[in-house]
């Protein structure tokens, strides 16, 4: 298992938006996460990468590590890498800028190296440029690498966020509604990127999206949330039968004597 | 000139002695009086505060308006320690650098919680506190200032004019712009980058937000430190707590802003116009504030990145087109 939590909550006031979830996921799977707006996914995805406090009784853990308590930073030197639903690019960096801030827990010389300024430095530096220019050229951005973040186009950006959270060699990436925004013949395209990524990399990778189309085709399980709660988990096909699943989506459903009764009022 | 080119790379050092060695020969060659020596000795100190500005607010986005203050540290600390001890110019810069970093940890504390504008309030509070410290307190001779600091001197040779003082200044300029420029070019400057784009996200991709903050601060305080203790050593040695108010702060921030917010070389290049520009409009000093204020305005309105950015823009421009035969002009 390299994710599990167990009884993880966190409510806003009143608001229950996690509601004792226990959830695992073992190494190298590709698990969707879907659910209706609202229903606690993004801030799940909060809870797990540190950036919300989890609510006392909760128990998460990372490859091994209990992850409940620490801060962000030190999850990410872990190996947990992550994107934002509102992708949270550095705008005003450029690109080969924003890669390389990804490629940050792996630097691997010293503060005081850096003041001086040491040959050895720069030799590094370089190292890491090369090897995120091969990152940005397998997503398709290479020729726009100094140019600034916010002269992207909406795809581009999407690519750009993949790739500075690829960047720091994650064991687990979770991306927050990668395709969100995308048409159809880029969405494909990403899907490619993404699982192209996955090879290369070796990824273990938890995917929200609202595009019912790429969680079917790309997971091999799907986890679906709804008001907080975790209300169904298997692969793609059983999900998609799944009673409560239809429920939290469409409504219940209805046997004939019920219909009649509904349409007749 | 490639091999030359990588040389530079690999070893950038070699390019700041070389503008060392330039820089040494301008005042026998281009000077034609001491007061221009002056002049440049204040640029020089002007830049040290600015590159140190440069990393905090322009780098890691932390808008401080409180910097004159850690200026002013490192002035009464160097003062003080003549004036009590008699010490001299040597000891004073290590430990007046010392003790301004511990006064920019205070500063760099409230930038935990505050952002923006609340912060730039914190910090200008602490600025002026400090400098109404030193006014009101006799143990730094209050408005009398600090007088007859003296010029450091070594084997034998004093610096005790502005022509000789100029040597001084200007390798303390270049050592202090020198690391600057290595702090900023490796992968601190790029965590400073990140954290002022978007902590939250800095934080997730593994950069301990308040970690590099601190460390932001403690630099810039460094800097500012420095300056402040070649300043107060600085012909004729004289320092009183009107130098260090609110009206520099805005000339050290227009610096910054005019040269480029996060631009390497904006600091220095800020310092170096606003330096003369104040000087020749110190016929109109009624007005200096108002040219100051205009320019910070003026600038952020039409030239956001500062002159920094509009010269990398224009290669940058270039460069891209070369590359993909396409126009970029956003």
């Amino acid at each position: 298992m390299i994710l599990k939590t167990k009884q993880l909550s966190k409510s806003f006031g009143g608001l229950k938006a996690i509601n004792k979830v226990d959830f695992e996921l073992p190494k190298n799977e590709i698990r969707g996460i879907i659910g209706p707006n609202g229903s606690g996914k993004s801030t799940f995805f909060n809870l797990v990468s540190g950036i919300y406090d989890s609510d006392p009784g909760s128990y998460i853990e990372f490859d091994g590590h209990d992850i409940t308590y620490t801060p962000p930073h030190e999850i990410a030197g872990y190996g947990l890498s992550r994107t934002f639903q509102l992708l949270r690019l550095y705008q005003d960096m450029t690109v080969i800028d924003n890669v390389m801030s990804g490629y940050h827990t792996r630097v691997p010389y010293k503060f005081f190296d850096a003041v001086i300024g040491r040959k050895k430095i720069w030799d590094q530096e370089r190292a890491i440029k090369e090897e995120m220019m091969e990152l940005l050229s397998f997503v398709g951005l290479a020729d726009y690498a100094e140019l600034n973040a916010s002269e992207l186009s909406g795809g581009q950006r999407r690519l750009l966020v993949l790739a500075r959270a690829i960047a720091m060699k994650p064991k687990l990436l979770m991306l927050d509604e990668p395709a969100a925004g995308l048409s159809p013949v880029n969405v494909d395209n990403l899907m490619k990127i993404i699982m192209q990524l996955k090879e290369k990399y070796g990824l273990t990778l938890i995917i929200i999206e609202h595009i019912l189309k790429v969680v079917m085709d790309t997971c091999n399980s799907v986890t679906v949330f709804d008001h907080g709660q975790k209300i169904a988990e298997g692969t793609p096909a059983q999900v998609k039968d799944d009673n409560a699943v239809i429920e939290a989506y469409l409504g219940k459903k209805m046997d004939d004597e019920e219909m009649r009764k509904a349409l007749a009022v | 000139m490639e091999k030359f080119k990588s040389i530079i790379r690999d070893y950038p050092f070699i390019a700041f002695i070389i503008a060392f060695v330039i820089l040494a020969f301008v005042p026998s060659v281009v000077f034609t009086d001491v007061y221009q020596s002056h002049l440049a000795t204040l640029i020089f100190v002007n830049i040290v505060v600015a590159a140190g500005l440069n990393i905090v607010k322009g780098y890691c986005g932390q808008v401080t308006v409180g910097h004159v203050g850690l200026f002013a540290v490192g002035s009464y600390t160097a003062g003080t320690l003549f004036l009590y001890l008699g010490l001299g110019f040597w000891v004073t810069l290590p430990i007046a650098i010392i003790v301004t970093a511990f006064f920019g940890v205070a500063m760099g504390i409230p930038s935990f919680r505050l952002e923006g504008p609340y912060l730039a309030l914190a910090t200008l509070g602490g600025g002026e506190a400090i400098r109404l410290f030193i006014e009101n307190g006799n143990f730094f001779r209050s408005t009398f200032g600090i007088s007859d600091i003296p010029t450091p001197s070594l084997m034998g040779y004093n610096f005790d004019s502005p022509d000789r003082y100029y040597f001084i200044s200007m390798t303390i300029m270049i050592i202090a712009v020198y690391f600057s420029f290595s702090i900023l070019r490796s992968g601190v400057g790029r965590a400073f980058m990140s954290i002022r784009e978007d902590p939250i996200c800095a934080a997730a991709a593994g950069i301990n937000v308040k970690k590099y903050k601190i460390l932001a601060f403690i630099l810039s305080a460094m800097f500012a430190g420095a300056a402040g203790a070649v300043y107060a050593h600085m012909p004729p040695g004289y320092i009183h707590p009107n130098n260090y108010t609110v009206i520099e702060m805005v000339t050290f921030l227009a610096m910054v802003v005019l040269g480029g917010l996060g631009h390497i070389w904006g600091g220095i290049i800020g310092a170096i116009v606003i330096t003369i520009v104040y000087d020749l409009t110190r016929p109109l000093y009624k007005y200096q504030l108002l040219i100051f204020g205009l320019t910070i305005v003026l600038t952020i309105l039409f030239m956001p990145k500062g002159l920094g950015g509009f010269i990398d823009r224009y290669f940058l421009e270039k460069r891209f087109k070369k590359k993909t035969g396409t126009e970029k002009t956003t």
